[in-house]
């Protein structure tokens, strides 16, 4: 009985920590199967040891350099998580203008409308997504308009490109499906997940770039793609990308790894707990 | 202060949840049922998935009613056999209670379910605990020295087949009574988060007219086990419970109810219940405005899947 006490107990304590900790303490965990390359921890300084992307190096048919790296290896939710910014800078050779675009990783969505049913309001509808990207961001460094006006158009997408693209699962009218894609980017916007403003990328000394990614707190876990453009008179002189793991960390990634490989097992430890704490918080209650 | 909860994804004060806690124990430690009628419908008001709010609630009445039967047990307030009964008509009622949630969130219904069930059963309560204490009220001002009443009224319901002998609760009653009341309760535990003790109880002084001094016993007794169930099937089935949320709940609950039932000793029995009926009318009527009212957006989003 003692030791399920003192077991209870540094798991109160241990929960306590994880929370004042402001930092997270130990880099993110990379799920299996992501490319490794990217979660290195960065180097101080752009253009040394960066993810090898072909397009990243000044290349013998002349492609100029984009060089990219971002301020923090992955973003960590802890128990403390409150949602980041993190900062994403590089290099590039001039002339040009930079985009920057962030990708989170795709999943089925589904987005239901509620009408009013005889004064109530009920779910009357519902339309399923594939392969919607949890996470969108853009950030350029002149109005994306002009920028896209051009060729890289077709690969650079606005937000509204991309998810125009983004599958139904069941073929429905193209009406209700605006309606319903429309439906999708409000609750993503207010969620934060879409920001709704382009970022700015500020270009310092015509060559360096920077600019701030914003994260939410309740941001989905995967592997977030973030890829820089460079560009030149409407075309993309040149490209480079890297992942961006996003996971919860320590205590957290514990209880949800447990919860959803082993649910019932994790029922009775939940059971457990409370039975512990009900038992115990009244009794010595009760002595107060 | 903030904390990250790891199932319901996405931070929330940590004073919120320990408040919510407290005030659920308060009435748990005042009125003898559990706060979750209460709990559950704030915490979604508070942004947390239903889904997460309702699973992780039934973890928290574990606790809840494992202290207080703590006390009843050594006082000798359960009557074993019918807890039992209640708790069979309960398993059955909470298992059948998760596949219909897992069934109406695949669906898109369960928030409107949960909440036109919240509002139906918290009017109903609300106003028959008003009408019964304002009654005994004015009853007990005109003549304070009432003649007792028989033990209790017999129903229609009394006249059902397999009667059994309760002698704790000096009852000659159907089993099939209990049996459906339990089943009821846990069909409620597994949709709506809660104990089900608001209903319960009630059910169980007015309904099956046991005596008022082992009806909490008993009540917490079948709570207990039903609640259990619902934390182990929405864990096992929906993922959907979350420990942080629910530890953050019961240290609150543990804090609140002592105190509770401290303030319960101190002020009339009467009052409290006419009190505890304004609250849950209150409850109600905010669940009621919520789906009268027209939303900030027509839309929302299920949960997200992630293909491998």
């Amino acid at each position: 009985m003692k030791a399920l006490l003192l077991v209870g107990l540094a798991w109160l304590c241990a929960l306590a920590a994880e929370a004042m900790a402001q930092v997270p303490t130990e880099p993110p965990v990379a799920p299996r199967g992501a490319p490794t390359g990217g979660l290195l921890p960065a180097p101080p300084l752009a253009g040394q040891g960066v993810p090898a992307e072909p397009s990243a190096r000044p290349d013998e048919s002349g492609r100029p350099t984009l060089i990219m790296d971002l301020s923090s290896a992955g973003v960590s939710i802890t128990s403390a998580f409150q949602g980041e910014s993190l900062l994403v800078f590089g290099m590039f050779d001039p002339p040009g203008e930079i985009v920057v675009v962030v990708e989170g990783p795709p999943g089925r969505e589904t987005v239901m409308r509620k009408e009013r049913v005889l004064g109530l309001w009920l779910t009357t509808g519902r339309q399923v997504f594939e392969d919607v990207p949890s996470y969108y961001y853009l950030a350029a460094s002149q109005p994306l308009q002009r920028l896209l006006a051009g060729r890289a158009g077709g690969e650079i997408l606005s937000l509204e490109d991309r998810l125009s693209i983004i599958r139904p699962a069941r073929l429905a009218p193209p009406p209700r499906l605006a309606e319903f894609r429309g439906g999708l980017v409000e609750v993503k916007r207010q969620e934060g997940l879409y920001p709704a403003n382009i970022g700015q990328v500020t270009i310092q000394g015509g060559r360096l770039f920077r600019a701030d990614l914003p994260f939410p707190s309740r941001l989905p876990e995967g592997i977030y793609s973030v890829r820089a453009y460079l560009l030149r008179e409407g075309r993309i002189a040149a490209t480079v990308s890297r992942p961006l793991a996003v996971a919860k960390v320590g205590f957290n990634a514990e209880l949800a790894s447990w919860s959803r490989q082993d649910g019932a097992f994790y029922g009775l430890g939940a059971i457990a707990m409370a039975l512990l704490v009900g038992w115990f918080g009244g009794a010595v209650m009760r002595r107060l | 202060m903030e904390i990250y909860l790891p199932i319901a994804e996405q931070s929330i004060n940590i004073f919120v949840l320990l408040a919510l806690g407290g005030a659920a124990g308060l009435l748990a430690g005042m009125f003898g049922v559990g706060g979750g009628f209460l709990a559950t419908p704030l915490l979604i008001f508070a942004g947390i998935p239903p889904a997460v709010a309702v699973a992780s609630q039934a973890n928290q009445v574990i606790a809840n009613s494992v202290s207080s039967l703590q006390v009843q047990w050594r006082r000798g307030n359960v009557d074993l056999r019918m807890g039992l009964i209640l708790l069979a008509g309960g398993m059955v009622g909470s298992s059948a209670g998760v596949s219909l949630f897992t069934w109406l969130k695949r669906i898109g219904q369960i928030d409107f379910t949960i909440a036109v069930l919240y509002v139906v059963m918290l009017s109903a309560i609300g106003l028959l605990m008003l009408v019964e204490s304002s009654r005994t009220w004015f009853r007990r001002r005109r003549n304070p020295e009432a003649p007792r009443g028989k033990l209790h009224t017999h129903y229609m319901v009394h006249r059902l087949p397999f009667k059994m002998r309760f002698y704790k609760s000096k009852l000659y009653i159907s089993a099939l009574l209990p049996l459906g009341l339990g089943f009821v309760i846990g069909m409620l535990s597994a949709i709506l988060g809660v104990g089900g003790g608001f209903v319960l109880v009630p059910a169980m002084i007015y309904l099956l007219g046991m005596p008022t001094s082992v009806v909490i016993g008993t009540s917490n007794f079948q709570i207990l086990f039903v609640a259990a169930n619902v934390t182990f099937l929405q864990a096992a089935t929906n993922r959907t419970v979350d420990v942080v949320l629910a530890l953050l709940l019961i240290l609150g609950g543990v804090v609140g109810a002592p105190i509770g039932a401290r303030l319960a000793a101190r002020l009339p029995g009467v009052a409290l219940r006419g009190l505890m009926g304004l609250l849950v009318l209150a409850v109600a009527a905010e669940l009621l405005t919520d789906l009268l009212r027209t939303p900030a957006s027509p839309f929302s989003l299920g949960t997200r899947e992630v293909l491998p």
